[in-house]
């Protein structure tokens, strides 16, 4: 634990904040770390192996626990009590997923940990729509391959060379799991159809890995993991931060504002306690925000002074702007080939073991949107839940053993599949202050914008179109009424959870809020480490990516604090 | 009721000692009946509790859901009535009723959540029509209300039947009695993953020649 004065106050524990931590405390600085939730220990809090019969309603999912009962998430989903937000008249729909726990969303994420492409941080300069980092995919690689190396991640394989979906050097990568049937199944459609099927890069440990517990083939990751064979903040990075000495942690700790100095330097930020309601203001050299793009934004627009009447960093009007979600969409289907199989044990190792990344990179013109998906493709003979109903037929009525022989016969034959699609920034699409509403603690809440551009609603058809072809190519049915219109069908805003983009990164002050090292332009020892910064969004889930640009980042800040420059 | 043959055994919940206790805190009175087992009846006292089980509930452990069961006695009986017809015991898998289903159904349809809340007078109606039916009926009798219910032109006798039914099924499938039943063998600590046996690559190389893949 550090003792004051503080070096660095860092504002979140997820994927952001923890990198930060954990590399800020090993190079020597004294940091204090607010969450804004609980403390959490996934050591002794996982449900690992509990059954849904275990469960009240057997897990299902409820207002008070939307992914379901034994999900990670605390104090949280779609709503957060005492912690409202609003979506603006006449916006499509936005819907923001926030917890209330030590290491945020890292506790439950989906673990799929891709690496943005050489395209994707220059999209524009490739089409002219959206707009380019200030850096490239050079400058990122090392700090992908020391974060693979880090946060443990599946997948290794001989060099694919994909357009714009890297291959690890060797020895980033573990080796991964071999594909289970259904996935052995459905490569064969992909294959016909000449799209790859590559193995999933996945955030868990699934071969000898130094330091770390290997992964049990069993039990969901989303519940979080007890042994901590997946990536976890609270199992990866803030372990060994704490062992350094240098980090206090405090929780339930909702920062609000960050605090200037005379001289407009941040002297440290203010933060309400969750559990008392009392007001504290703490202070260090050098402050990171890394709440999450929603919340970052929020702390930098509530931070109001003379300077910056409409919020810190935010003369430009930048802060708030350029909001992104990932486009998505499902289609399952029922497979009578996949009927009758053997029983067989299709747990796997909680992320998809091979998943299709965009193949169409060449065909955008005929294709007519500009931008890709990944599929991401789930199935398998997975614990049975609530919805095992749901294998039969609608009017199927059978008793007995009859309904038992179905059901054995159907178990295990559906296959869902999942895009995940590029989003192109626009105006639409933003957060800024509420001018009425504000919290519990009376501090102003976020109001959402949200509008989908046609090259979302175009690439979502493309996304429904495809998945028929290749439930019909596997003799299948899709289940349930299918939409196959992408203005339709595509997801809610932010309901992918990977909302990113309200604090840039750029070249100056007028086209973004930080530069590429996360630090803000207006002030020079203010920084943003979590997926606020990020300018485009490719279709790879974004967290191995905010973790990369973290640990830049913050070598960064503590190259500069050794130079006595913040 | 009594044991004759033309009625069933009195469904008895299937909620252990512990649970049984804790019960007895939550909603007063419970009536205590053998060793680690109760009979629980429609006058149990105390408060009604409605709450959910709130946003961050023990997940090791699970706690007993803490709101009021609101189904009665004659509600029980025909749930296990009817949750047997659906799955009955067989040579080597037990009866719905064996493995808690009523009680299962009781709490799903006193949850205060939207969907729990949806399908509650759906279940309690349906209960209530059906029982008249079953309880206290002859054998000849209760088998024929029985197979009626799926294909009977009644909207809301339909809609039961279908929501009891799913329910059943979810319920019964989720517990490691289901999980032996339909097949699963999962939920086990392995050392590695060996992928797909011999038997299942020759089933699915089988089904590319059938698809031309």
């Amino acid at each position: 634990m550090a003792a004051e004065p503080y070096d660095v106050i860092i504002v979140g524990s997820g994927a952001g904040g923890g990198m930060s931590a954990y590399h800020l405390t090993k190079s020597g600085m004294k940091v204090l770390m607010l969450e804004a939730g609980r403390d959490y220990d996934p050591r002794i809090e996982t449900p690992m192996f509990n059954t849904n019969a275990e469960a009240p309603l057997r897990g299902v999912s409820t207002p008070d626990k939307p992914f379901g009962f034994y999900d990670a998430t605390v104090d949280g989903g779609w709503e957060v009590p005492n912690e409202p937000y609003t979506v603006a008249e006449g916006s499509e729909p936005f819907i923001w997923w926030r917890p209330r726990m030590l290491g945020g969303r890292t506790n439950h994420w989906g673990r799929i940990a891709l690496r943005f492409g050489p395209l994707d941080f220059k999209p524009r300069e490739r089409d002219g729509l959206g707009h380019d980092w200030p850096i490239t995919y050079d400058d990122l690689a090392p700090w992908y391959d020391k974060t693979e190396k880090l946060v443990g991640v599946t997948g290794a394989y001989p060099p694919q060379n994909l357009t714009n979906t890297p291959d690890s050097p060797p020895g980033c990568l573990l080796q991964p799991a071999p594909p289970r049937a259904f996935e052995m199944f459905y490569a064969r459609a992909f294959k016909a159809m000449n799209i790859p099927v590559i193995p999933m890069h996945g955030a868990v440990v699934t071969s000898a890995m130094e330091g770390r517990n290997t992964c049990l083939f069993a039990t969901p990751c989303g519940r979080g993991c007890a042994i901590g064979a997946n990536f976890q903040s609270t199992t990866v990075l803030l372990p060994p931060a704490m062992a350094t000495k240098n980090l206090t942690i405090t929780t339930n700790a909702l920062v609000y504002q960050v605090d200037l100095d005379a001289a407009g330097k941040a002297k440290g930020v203010s933060y309400v306690d969750r559990k008392t309601g009392e007001h504290h203001s703490v202070t260090a050299r050098a402050v990171v925000l890394a709440a999450g793009s929603g919340e970052t934004a929020r702390i930098l627009l509530n931070s109001k002074s003379s300077k910056f009447p409409n919020g810190l960093c935010n003369t430009h009007g930048m802060v708030g702007r350029y909001l992104m979600d990932s486009v998505g969409l499902n289609v399952t289907g029922q497979f009578p080939h996949m009927e009758g199989l053997p029983p067989t044990n299709d747990d796997g190792n909680g992320v998809e073991h091979t998943y299709v990344p965009w193949w169409g990179y060449d065909k955008h013109k005929a294709l007519g949107f500009p931008r890709g998906y990944h599929i991401e493709i789930g199935g398998g003979r997975q614990m049975p839940s609530m919805g095992m109903g749901g294998l039969l037929h609608d009017d199927d009525a059978s008793v007995g053993d009859e309904l038992r022989g179905r059901l054995r016969q159907r178990y295990g034959s559906t296959i869902s599949f999942n895009g995940r699609g590029e989003m192109i920034p626009n105006d639409d699409c933003y957060c800024e202050l509420d001018p009425t509403t504000k919290d519990k603690w009376g501090i102003p809440v976020l109001r959402f914008h949200w509008k989908w551009g046609d090259s979302e609603t175009g690439q979502a058809s493309h996304m429904v179109k495809t998945f028929l072809e290749v439930i019909d190519r596997l003799g299948g049915k899709p289940m349930g009424k299918v939409e196959t219109d992408g203005r339709k069908a595509i997801s809610k805003g932010g309901e992918m959870i990977h909302e990113i983009g309200t604090a840039r990164m750029g070249h100056d002050e007028t086209d973004s809020v930080v530069n590429q090292y996360g630090q803000s332009w207006a002030v020079s020892n203010l920084f943003v480490m979590d997926g606020a910064v990020m300018v485009s969004s490719p279709d790879k889930n974004p967290t191995l990516s905010i973790i990369a640009l973290a640990w830049r980042s913050a070598d960064n800040l503590a190259t500069l604090a050794k130079q006595g420059a913040i | 009721m009594s044991g004759s043959p033309e009625t069933p055994e009195p469904y008895v919940s299937k909620i252990d000692r512990r649970t049984a206790l804790a019960w007895v805190g939550v909603v007063g009175a419970a009536i205590a009946g053998g060793a680690g087992v109760v009979v629980y009846g429609p006058k149990m006292g105390g408060d009604t509790v409605t709450r959910g089980y709130g946003t961050d509930p023990k997940l090791t452990k699970p706690e007993k859901a803490p709101w009021s069961r609101i189904m009665t006695h004659g509600q029980l009986q025909t749930a296990a009535i009817l949750a047997d017809y659906i799955l009955p015991a067989n040579a080597t898998a037990p009866s719905a009723s064996s493995l808690g289903v009523p009680d299962f159904i009781d709490e799903w349809v006193s949850a205060p959540y939207p969907d729990q809340v949806k399908d509650r007078p759906v279940i309690m109606n349906g209960l209530n029509a059906l029982s008249v039916k079953v309880l206290k009926t002859g054998a000849a009798d209760r088998a024929t209300a029985l197979a009626a219910l799926p294909a009977s032109q009644d909207e809301a006798t339909h809609a039961f039947w279908k929501r009891f039914r799913r329910l059943t099924i979810g319920a019964y499938y989720t517990t490691e009695a289901g999980f032996k039943d339909v097949g699963y063998i999962g939920n086990v600590q392995r050392t590695s993953d060996p992928g797909p046996s011999d038997e299942v690559k020759a089933h699915l190389e089988q089904a590319f020649q059938k698809l031309g893949l």
